[in-house]
């Protein structure tokens, strides 16, 4: 691997002194000791320098100290101060009295009698004034002298660990240093200049490691959860379906009775169906509708008898499935053929844990046209689930208040066997009747929210809805072979 | 189009879940329980539990005539070829009378009855037969308010019986009870009471069965009296359905008495108000074998559909070339409409049979015009760096206005029935869920941008929005206005600004997107205070776009009406 310029400038400084402390080094080289020791690191990975590394002790003075420089300590200014004997009273007027007088009492330089300090001699320098004028003097003492530890304790003095580097060329340093190097600084980044004169060709372009990992770095996206409808709606696209959209809010109308929901079925209740205040007029013609709940109207059906109330019909609900939106589709849409589909977002009364959510996405196809029938019905279902991935389908009997006959597939999933995904049906005619619409109606719908489960490999519905940053991020946008 | 049903069906309270002892199941079918439970699904039902000794199976909703072993018995030996074709079921007159008040009927005015004698009961016919009845008074009963169902020892009373609007003071032992309770007090002690006081409790008298000596044999619809309690020691049942819809009603009665009929008792009728009940005759239909062959996509001649119908139990034979007359029995209260039958002829060819198939029809896919410029706004947002949330569309007041310093909405639908206080409104803008989205991952690598496209609600009008949010240290309002600007620009919204005075943004920070004098957005630095009220400790800049601003957004459709041939 190529020396980095730094480890080359340092092998030149070195060449000369064979070995040498990082300081002395930061210095001929005009920079930070801290920056010799990293290249000097480099430089030892290949062999090429020795790095020893050195702690000592050190004493600095304190704050406190620092004021005695030069000076003396306290007690030997104090005793400069006076001949043989001074009044305590006089010599208590000396600013450095306080700590003074405790300190030549305790070293023997005084004695006091009836109020008056006598000198007791005349005071030779003791270890710890020695060693503070050599502080001062050099500005630090090394570990060990006689007289430091006294100083610190007495706060004039602060200990302090040093430390330092000596760096020492190898025999293959030398060698390399013998055989020359390239000291040309190194390119970075390339200059429009450097381009354009050509100069790029003789420019010593610095090299990457590219066994350093990159910056992380995230790109814009979508949630996994669009991505994932936006492929089941490509794959109506590809089956020539046309996107259905509407209204959250639906009339209890358009969302139960115009599907021959009976208007005492369960979901119909409070604690299943999120009801608003607000009320919608019925239609025109909503007759149609009435008589087909009471009667069955001008077709074979019975009706389901009793009274329907136009009253609970105004009531708004918001939308329980998107069926409602078909029905307003095809109202609209009489000529065969017509194959639409919606994917929207439901609403169920029910309490949010892991798998059950208050709303969640269902998708749901239709297909009107003259000759369709039920083996249509399952051909669609078959097709779209194969395209979705699930390429084991199985039917059984299902039942749906709004179709005849009803349908429940079920796919096979690896791991967990056959698993039902949606429901199935033809429209039943008392609910195309009262609209007019004169051919079967295949309908199909899912919620999609278990396929995302499937497929996102997801145990929680509410990280759909509420998600971690973290995840989308960590989530490829192409997520493999589908 | 889902799962209504599925989903309720789902709902821990009201499965209609039987038990099935196979020992019982295959001494009634004499086949096997591995063919049982194999094949029990292809005629429409749910094994939710295999055991040892029974099986718990999930019965569809509109086939009450299953909620019991005899029942699917009676089912499973048709579509096994065992014994098809109508199953007849002889009635004889019992003799016994039952008067209605005519007080009821405003009340509780339908009452059906029947007789069943020599019931053969041990502990678990007794406890199926309360699986029956429970199950009924789910399915068919709408939770006993359109019928209720009251069996009873026939031999511990004198008929005639009668079925009066009482006094609310009345009193009797009931059920699981020593002492007399009037009916008031059934309604605040008794546990059934309890649970069913709502459908009784605002008329002025209460209805009642009693018999020749004036004795209590229930308070419909909610308890029986202990006095005609059944036990493994009953011979003979007197059967009351009482309720709000006579069809319903009789449903429930051919259900039962058919049911106990199959397991060997003989069934006698009674004569309510001068009318001998039940018949349990069968109802007639005359359908058309091309039209059932057209809607299954399967060719039928007439004598295939009439074996087919057969295997389902109904009486079937070809009244002319075109059509088949078929007997239907009294028990099956799903058959409405012709369909309804060709969907049996659909489960007895099997669905595994028919031969899947996409028909030629010729269609051109179009997208909707509201996905595409959804579709749009993300490509735009993606472009920029920002992450999708799919927030929900429930939220509440807190973080809706509250916390984003704004005055409610007038045209905030509000849920009349919430189920928490996290979910009570249905959201009128995206930014206060994404800055809820910014707490959310407070803990993830900033910077963060995050966005949101879809729909809102005002005046139950659905519309859509997009937003935005930009977290970190130096997130501010050149950022948001740089953002809103591209947006703008790339949904060819030619829009022009001026400054907002709204109140979740830092005042001199902020500034309202504008088209056509009218505010469609707004962009800028969110206020110190909102960001404290979401708990967030960085600047956040933020956009949101009314996307009806861009070109070509519809214009909401009207609502169709029902019309003629």
């Amino acid at each position: 691997m190529e020396l980095t310029q730094n480890e080359k400038k340092l092998l030149v400084a070195l060449a000369p002194l064979g070995s040498a402390d990082a300081t002395t080094l930061a210095e001929r080289m005009k920079t930070r000791p801290e920056a010799v020791v990293q290249y000097a690191n480099l430089a030892s990975e290949r062999g090429l320098v020795e790095v020893e590394k050195h702690v000592a002790l050190r004493y600095l003075p304190t704050e406190e100290g620092q004021a005695y420089i030069g000076k003396g300590l306290p007690e030997r200014q104090l005793f400069e101060s006076f001949g043989d004997a001074i009044p305590m009273r006089d010599l208590q007027k000396h600013p450095l009295a306080k700590i003074g007088i405790g300190w030549m009492r305790r070293k023997g330089w005084i004695t006091i009698r009836d109020g008056v300090v006598h000198r007791t001699g005349n005071a030779p320098p003791g270890p710890d004034e020695v060693v503070f004028a050599r502080l001062g003097e050099t500005g630090e003492v090394p570990a060990g002298e006689e007289g430091l530890l006294d100083l610190v304790k007495r706060g004039l003095i602060r200990e302090e660990e040093a430390v330092n580097y000596t760096i020492s060329l190898t025999p293959a340093g030398r060698d390399l240093l013998a055989a020359g190097l390239d000291l040309r600084e190194e390119v970075g980044t390339l200059t429009r200049e450097q381009i354009l004169s050509g100069a790029w060709e003789s420019l010593p372009l610095r090299r990457y490691d590219v066994t350093k990992l990159p910056r992380r770095v995230y790109p814009g996206k979508t949630h996994p959860y669009q991505r994932l409808i936006d492929e089941m709606r490509r794959v109506l696209f590809d089956m020539g379906f046309a996107e259905m959209s509407g209204g959250i809010v639906q009339s209890s109308f358009w969302n139960f009775d115009a599907l021959f929901q009976p208007q005492d079925h369960p979901a119909r209740e409070m604690q299943d169906t999120f009801f608003l205040a607000e009320r919608w007029p019925l239609p025109e013609g909503y007759e149609r509708v009435r008589d087909m709940h009471e009667h069955g109207g001008d077709t074979s059906s019975t009706g389901w008898g009793g009274r329907w109330s136009a009253e609970k019909a105004q009531q708004c609900v918001l939308r329980t499935h998107t069926t409602g939106l078909s029905i307003q589709h095809l109202a609209v849409h009489r000529e065969p053929p017509v194959k639409a589909f919606c994917i929207g977002r439901v609403y169920r009364r029910e309490a949010i844990d892991p798998t059950h959510l208050a709303e969640f996405e269902q998708l749901e196809g239709i297909v009107m046209d003259e000759t369709v029938n039920f083996r249509h019905l399952l051909g669609f279902l078959k097709e779209f689930y194969a395209k979705m991935g699930f390429d084991k389908v199985r039917f059984r009997p299902g039942y749906f208040p709004y179709t005849e006959p009803s349908v429940e597939p079920e796919v096979y999933v690896e791991g967990l066997g056959w698993v039902e995904l949606g429901g199935a049906g033809i429209f039943r005619e008392e609910v195309t009747a009262p609209f007019g619409i004169e051919h079967p109606v295949l309908a199909w719908g899912l919620g999609i929210s278990r396929v995302a489960m499937l497929r996102l490999g997801l145990r929680d519905l509410r990280h759909l809805y509420r998600s971690d940053v973290e995840w989308i991020r960590e989530t490829p946008i192409y997520g493999g072979g589908r | 189009m889902d799962p209504g049903d599925a989903h309720l069906r789902r709902g821990a309270v009201r499965v209609a879940i039987i038990t099935l002892s196979y020992r019982y199941l295959e001494r009634l079918t004499g086949v096997d329980r591995g063919t049982i439970i194999e094949r029990l699904p292809m005629i429409g039902a749910d094994i939710e539990r295999v055991e040892e000794d029974h099986a718990d199976v999930e019965f569809f909703p509109d086939r009450p005539d299953l909620y019991s072993p005899e029942g699917v018995a009676r089912a499973m030996r048709g579509f096994l070829g065992i014994e098809v074709g109508l199953p007849v079921y002889d009635v004889h007159p019992s003799g016994i009378t039952f008067s209605v008040d005519p007080g009821l009927a405003d009340i509780r005015p339908c009452l059906g009855s029947a007789v069943i004698r020599n019931v053969n009961l041990d502990e678990e016919s007794i406890e199926s037969l309360m699986g029956l009845q429970e199950a009924l008074h789910w399915a068919v009963g709408r939770g006993r308010g359109k019928v209720a169902i009251g069996v009873h020892d026939l031999d511990a009373v004198r008929p005639p019986f009668h079925y009066i609007a009482s006094p609310r003071d009345r009193s009797f032992v009931p059920l699981d009870f020593e002492r007399e309770m009037t009916m008031e007090e059934i309604l605040v002690d008794h546990p059934k009471g309890r649970d069913y006081a709502h459908l009784v409790e605002n008329f002025p008298r209460f209805p009642l069965i009693v018999d020749a000596d004036d004795r209590v044999l229930s308070f419909p619809p909610i308890i029986n009296g202990e006095l005609t309690r059944v036990t493994t020691a009953t011979k003979n049942i007197l059967l009351d359905c009482t309720g709000t819809d006579r069809k319903a009603v009789m449903t429930a009665v051919n259900i039962i008495c058919t049911a106990l009929a199959e397991a060997g008792a003989s069934i006698e009728s009674v004569s309510v108000d001068g009318e001998e009940m039940p018949t349990l005759a069968p109802s007639e239909r005359l359908v058309s074998v091309e039209e059932c062959s057209s809607l299954l996509g399967i060719p039928l001649t007439p004598g295939e559909m009439t074996r087919l119908l057969g295997r389902m139990r109904f009486g079937a034979e070809p009244a002319d070339d075109s059509r088949i007359r078929v007997e239907i029995p009294c028990y099956r209260a799903d058959i409405l409409h012709d369909w309804d039958i060709f969907e049996d002829v659909a489960i007895a060819y099997g669905f595994e049979n028919f031969d899947a198939t996409l028909p030629a029809v010729s269609t051109i896919a179009v997208e909707h015009p509201v996905t595409r410029i959804e579709r749009a706004a993300r490509a735009v947002m993606t472009g920029l760096g920002y992450i999708e949330m799919i927030p929900f569309t429930l939220t509440n007041e807190r973080v809706l206005y509250t916390n984003m310093q704004r005055p409610p909405l007038p045209g905030t639908l509000r849920l009349l029935h919430p189920i928490s206080e996290e979910q009570t409104v249905v959201r009128t803008d995206l930014l206060p869920l994404l800055m809820e989205a910014l707490l959310a991952n407070k803990h993830r690598d900033l910077p963060q941008r995050l966005f949101a496209v879809g729909d809102v609600v005002e005046d139950c009008l659905t519309y859509q929005k997009v937003a935005a949010v930009s977290i970190h240290p130096a997130a501010d309002f050149s950022e948001a206005y740089a953002a809103a600007d591209v947006l703008c620009r790339e949904l060819s919204i030619g829009y022009s600004v001026r400054e907002s005075a709204d109140p979740a943004f830092i005042d001199g920070r902020r500034g309202d997107i504008v088209l056509d004098g009218k505010v469609v957005g707004v962009f800028g630095e969110i206020h110190p205070a909102v960001l404290r009220a979401f708990d967030l400790e960085h600047p956040v800049a933020a956009l949101a776009l009314d996307l009806r601003a861009v070109p070509g957004y519809p214009a909401p459709p009207g609502t169709p009406s029902p019309g003629g041939r």
